[in-house]
């Protein structure tokens, strides 16, 4: 599937729905803890080494749709994806605080929830006020 | 930067079940070749994949429309054509697509348009707003939309008049555009116009 380079690269370096440095851990036994700039842009998760998005051993920029978002032990978090539960990219954040943050922004992020959000809000508001 | 596929192909086909924001033929100007191919294009969100048939398994490729700018293109070869210009800065492409009529044109181009996740956080915004302040008032605890997909039938026809608004100023500025162009077009004593395209044509678009 081919795609173009340059616009993911552009899309990671816009402005960031959020980003910080978490530690993070793959999906095999064993993974070790790296700690990583992560990004979410739209809906997209990055991580960075230096200045350049690196894909190394995560497999690269992630698209955040039909994605699972679980609290782990205090003051973690896994991600996973629908059609594939058992593998399970986890990350470390400094406080509760932070990764109840993130845990709501991963699941915000996602375009179909915005869209269910949409209706939902809309329907709601219609419900209050008798007024489209 | 390589991406991680799996996550976009398990989006694409797992959507498969479910109808997509737009699909149809349209014909894209190969990158190296410079003729039109007939491809089979599937907008889902804010990607924009593009197949080869339209019951192939794996896309042949995908377009990113965050920060997208869509538009006509005027005095193409072929009509109803319209350009998706992506950032990236050189790097970034100029994705040359036809419709083959000016219904299908105009569908598209409203289609993708509307399509990027910065306009539908935009959309969400004073929404939530407004129903958070709603409940304030009623001294009602806001509720969540819902977590799972569900069978929500999305009503595309439900929009605002300010949504409307801002929607149609932008396909009015697009049509007048492509308007423009079929009145050259048969100025010109039809020499560039489409066979049965033409008067039709525009008599359609008015």
């Amino acid at each position: 599937m081919r795609y173009n380079d340059k616009e993911l690269q552009a899309l990671s370096r816009q402005p960031a729905e959020m980003a910080a440095e978490l530690g993070m851990r793959g999906p095999k036994k064993g993974s070790v803890v790296k700690r990583r700039l992560v990004k979410l842009v739209v809906n997209f998760l990055f991580y960075f080494r230096t200045d350049e998005a690196e894909v190394g051993w995560w497999g690269g920029p992630k698209l955040l749709e039909h994605c699972r978002v679980i609290h782990e032990e205090p003051n973690s978090f896994s991600i996973s994806f629908l059609e594939d539960p058992e593998r399970k990219y986890h990350f470390e954040c400094c406080s509760e605080e932070q990764c109840q943050q993130w845990m709501a922004a991963l699941r915000q992020a996602s375009y179909e929830f915005m869209r269910r959000s949409l209706i939902f809000y809309r329907n709601e508001i219609q419900k209050m006020t008798g007024k489209v | 930067m390589k991406l991680h596929r799996k996550s976009v192909l398990r989006f694409f086909r797992g959507y498969r079940t479910q109808a997509p924001d737009r699909e149809g033929i349209l014909l894209k100007k190969g990158a190296r070749n410079t003729s039109y191919q007939r491809r089979w294009f599937i907008l889902r969100g804010n990607l924009l994949f593009y197949l080869e048939h339209q019951a192939d398994h794996t896309p042949l490729g995908l377009i990113l429309l965050e920060n997208c700018q869509v538009e006509p293109r005027l005095g193409a070869t072929e009509p109803y054509a319209f350009t998706i210009r992506t950032p990236g800065g050189e790097g970034g492409r100029a994705y040359r697509l036809a419709a083959e009529n000016p219904e299908e044109l105009r569908a598209w181009l409203w289609a993708l348009a509307g399509a990027t996740w910065t306009r539908l956080a935009e959309l969400l915004r004073p929404l939530e707003a407004q129903y958070r302040e709603l409940c304030q008032a009623a001294g009602q605890e806001p509720g969540s939309p819902p977590e799972d997909c569900g069978s929500l039938a999305i009503p595309r026809t439900l929009f605002s008049f300010q949504e409307l608004h801002e929607h149609f100023g932008k396909e009015i500025r697009m049509l007048q555009a492509v308007h423009r162009q079929f009145q050259e077009a048969s100025d010109n004593g039809g020499s560039r116009s489409p066979t049965g395209g033409g008067e039709a044509g525009t008599q359609q678009l008015c």
